[in-house]
């Protein structure tokens, strides 16, 4: 894999504003689709999805990196088995200088909760002590610079039944997302979206 | 509380009723052995030692998977083992070879045309392996709920907590997946998978921790370590699907529900082309391999010439299964024409065949198959009874002797007797009439029947 920005520069790139929103498409080549929604109040990413491509069915669908996930009304899901909807749900939401997961539906008090950098995985490891949850985290974004994690970035708090876990941003990604905002910046946006609209 | 009780007892007994004996169960494979010599009696097969060693034959082609388009005609009299040796292919074969089994009459449908529906036979006994990385569920399960509305009509609702060592979590279960357990009989303390995306549920054992929860288990139950870590996991995981499968999965208006309601239509050629150029791909990139399967066609001489002739073109494709046909007829007439032909079966479609002859059983073979079906639907015969037993089905017709062996079993159980006795068979003898006591007793009484013009029509049988 070669390095992130440069595959944000080759990539075939188009933008459409709406409100406070600039949703950006990038086309990879080789089948590989990346979406960003950017905040321009604030310029953080509050979105990024990738289509995904399945072998046997021609219809891929949305993997969702950070921010919330979609809602699957789809009937033909329900036929097989999904989690329950009292089961902890993992969401991400970065912020200007961290990156935060949240994780639902965990009632259990702060003591249970043990986050680990686990440096072989590239992850952190989500324990608890009775033995009701485990996960592991990728952290996609520092994957792409080829990053390792620390333990000293990883903070957690625990509120209203979910488990915050935030990681300080190193100063390579924060170098990184300035660059890649630079680049977003510069797609001419299409026009779609925000015509005027005129109901009688 | 007291309906989640009677839920499960209901539950139990819908899981019982899938295992019933039907007129082949007791075979569980070609009875061969490594050279592949037919043994005299041996997994459930007796006799017809030529036409086992042929099919063996043919057994050891399919797996070696080289030769496309192969026909092989089972011929001969009603009740002489045809559809059994078919029965003992697919058995020999195994789970994952695909063998597809039909009669010849199930190919007349008004929802899609025959030679569709030959396709679809063709396409079904063609099996992909596909390497695929795929959302798994592996855990042991912990509970069990399956709940259904008191009415006994409506969805069911079900719950399933599984556990690894780490984590514990409750699933929703969806109308199909309920079934599949209840089919799977999952119970609390298995290890098993299951394939998020096709729902398909694998068992892998049952757990270690629970391993003195009987004192006696079954040879085959296995005990597994509980899985490790998350419970949702990408695996790369091997899977065979045939191409019909892969077909519908695809073809836009029908989407994947349509395996389930078996409702698929007729898919278009250009679906198929597609398919198999995918295919084509996926092979040549390691992703995929073939595994062509076998298709059986019971009561060959059902098919019309169209049919014939489709079949001719059909089997020079290089994706082509080995085909079975079996026929009981002799010189008939080829259904949708006028002329005669060995088996009704055109003779150019003949000539691309290889014949395999079934003969009548002896006596002594008889006796085998017969006790062998004792033993399968637990019935205490005696000796006696059998060597009975075993006249009538020379003189009648083995069909008619396996009959009897139920219902003069029921006749004993009446009498409160532990086996089955002389007395029981002559009684069911006379309760139930063979075909020929019956023509006679037409032909006495004819009569008194309705519609006995002696210029009656014959039936057309052919």
């Amino acid at each position: 894999m070669t390095d992130w920005l440069s595959q944000v520069k080759n990539a075939k790139k188009s933008c459409m504003v709406q409100n406070n929103l600039k949703k950006v498409h990038y086309d990879f080549g080789n089948g590989r689709e990346m979406v960003e929604e950017y905040n321009t109040d604030t310029n953080v990413v509050t979105r990024r999805a990738w289509k995904l491509k399945n072998g046997m069915d021609a219809e891929g669908e949305w993997d969702i990196e950070l921010g919330d996930p979609e809602v699957n009304f789809n009937k033909e899901q329900l036929l097989f088995i999904k989690e329950s909807s009292t089961q902890p749900v993992v969401t991400r939401r970065n912020t200007r200088i961290n990156l935060e997961w949240r994780i639902r539906n965990l009632p259990y008090p702060i003591e249970t909760y043990s986050v680990v950098v686990d440096e072989e995985k590239k992850s952190l490891v989500v324990r608890t002590t009775n033995k009701k949850y485990y996960k592991v985290l990728r952290i996609p974004e520092l994957d792409r610079l080829y990053l390792q994690p620390v333990q000293e970035a990883v903070r957690i708090t625990h509120k209203f039944n979910t488990l915050i876990i935030t990681y300080k941003k190193p100063k390579q990604l924060l170098e990184l997302e300035k660059n890649v905002l630079e680049e977003v910046n510069k797609i001419k946006p299409n026009n779609y979206g925000d015509m005027d609209c005129k109901p009688s | 509380m007291a309906s989640a009780a009677a839920a499960k007892i209901a539950e139990v007994r819908e899981t019982t009723r899938v295992e019933r004996i039907g007129a082949h169960s007791h075979i569980r494979g070609l009875g061969l052995d490594e050279s592949l010599e037919a043994r005299h009696v041996s997994q459930g097969m007796v006799g017809q030692m030529s036409a086992r060693r042929a099919i063996g034959i043919v057994l050891k082609m399919v797996r070696d998977g080289r030769i496309a388009g192969r026909a092989v005609l089972l011929a001969g009299q009603p009740g002489t083992g045809k559809t059994a040796i078919a029965t003992a292919l697919a058995a020999a074969l195994g789970h994952d070879t695909p063998f597809t089994s039909m009669a010849g009459s199930e190919i007349y449908s008004l929802e899609m045309g025959k030679t569709e529906a030959l396709t679809q036979a063709i396409r079904k006994s063609i099996g992909v392996r596909i390497k695929e990385e795929s959302e798994i569920i592996e855990g042991e399960v912990v509970e069990v709920q399956i709940e259904r509305p008191a009415t006994g009509v409506g969805t069911k609702v079900g719950k399933l907590i599984l556990k690894t060592t780490e984590m514990e979590t409750v699933y929703d279960l969806g109308g199909k997946m309920i079934d599949s357990i209840l089919k799977e009989k999952v119970q609390s303390g298995d290890v098993i998978t299951i394939d998020k995306a096709t729902g398909k549920i694998t068992r892998l054992g049952r757990s270690f921790a629970r391993a003195r929860d009987y004192d006696a288990t079954g040879q085959q139950t296995r005990f597994v370590q509980c899985p490790e870590g998350e419970l949702q996991k990408r695996k790369e995981v091997v899977h065979t699907v045939t191409l019909h499968e892969i077909d519908v999965i695809n073809s836009r208006t029908h989407g994947f529900l349509a395996l389930f309601s078996g409702d698929t239509g007729e898919i278009k050629p250009e679906v198929r082309e597609q398919i198999n150029g995918k295919v084509a791909e996926w092979r040549e990139e390691g992703k995929a391999e073939m595994i062509p399967g076998v298709l059986f066609i019971d009561e060959v001489h059902m098919l019309d010439i169209e049919c014939f002739s489709f079949l001719n073109r059909a089997l020079e494709n290089e994706m082509a299964p080995i085909v079975i046909m079996a026929t009981n007829r002799g010189i008939t007439r080829i259904r949708g024409t006028n002329y005669k032909s060995p088996h009704g079966i055109p003779l150019d479609l003949l000539d691309r065949m290889i014949i395999v002859p079934t003969s009548p059983y002896e006596e002594k073979e008889l006796r085998e198959i017969l006790s062998i079906r004792c033993e399968e639907e637990d019935c205490q015969m005696s000796d006696n009874a059998l060597t009975v037993l075993t006249r009538i089905s020379k003189e009648t017709s083995l069909r008619y002797g396996m009959q009897l062996i139920m219902t003069s079993s029921l006749i004993a159980r009446k009498r409160k007797a532990a086996e089955v006795d002389v007395e029981d068979i002559k009684r069911a003898y006379q309760l139930f009439f063979d075909e020929g006591r019956s023509v006679q007793f037409l032909k006495e009484y004819q009569q008194e029947f309705m519609f006995n013009e002696e210029d009656a029509i014959e039936m057309d049988t052919s």
